[in-house]
């Protein structure tokens, strides 16, 4: 698959460079408001926030990775951790799973059977989709970075 | 696909998709050129596999 951060931009795309060149205040304000935006897309929707910076193969990948990690965890049954935890370990696994961003609420409906972690498939899936959110956030804190202007 | 039934994976298979999932995102996420990626990713696979597979057998004394 080709790369796409070799390929040429518009003076207005380059937010894949190497390193942040300086610029004006209204540019560098700009720029960072665009990163916020791609940060939080790239969180909503696994992959967009690559996508949006036309980074092809890192978005699709960000995409199929996240989403399979989530259809197998819900379909192992794992446990899908809501805002009414009892305890620190369910408010993390709550955050955990609320980094697959819109993914949360598809996991939710695949799981019609509930969740069942008296096996060790169950055990797994909630591991999965744990596993989902955190990569997701740090896909999502890549692509910010990358509209930084950091390198990507 | 009927996540109600649950799906049946034994933990060999768990752990190989599992690490083969990560493996894969921490490559594309890292690495730019096609050539490195698969080879971070590869060596990642098999890190994943090798520390899980050794830590599995580090807790065999105390099965039992």
């Amino acid at each position: 698959m080709a790369d796409e951060t070799i390929a040429p931009r518009a003076p207005g795309q380059d937010s894949t460079r190497e390193t942040t060149a300086p610029g004006t205040p209204l540019q560098d304000s700009r720029r960072e408001t665009m990163a916020y935006i791609i940060g939080v897309a790239g969180w909503l929707v696994p992959g967009l926030g690559h996508a949006l910076m036309k980074m092809w193969s890192r978005a699709t990948m960000c995409f199929l990775t996240v989403g399979t990690l989530v259809i197998l965890g819900a379909g192992m049954r794992g446990n899908l951790f809501s805002s009414r935890g009892n305890d620190a370990f369910d408010a993390l696994g709550y955050l955990a799973d609320l980094g697959t961003g819109t993914f949360y609420l598809l996991a939710r409906a695949l799981e019609t059977g509930g969740a069942d972690v008296s096996h060790a498939g169950g055990d797994y899936g909630t591991r999965f989709l744990a596993t989902a959110g955190v990569l997701n956030l740090l896909s999502a804190l890549h692509a910010y970075e990358a509209a930084r202007g950091r390198k990507a | 696909m009927n996540a109600g039934m649950g799906l049946k994976l034994s933990h060999l298979q768990s752990m190989l998709l599992f690490a083969l999932l990560i493996s894969i995102a921490f490559g594309f996420l890292s690495r730019r050129q096609p050539i490195e990626r698969v080879k971070y990713i590869v060596w990642s696979l098999l890190l994943f596999l090798l520390i899980g597979v050794g830590i599995g057998w580090a807790m065999y004394p105390f099965s039992r």
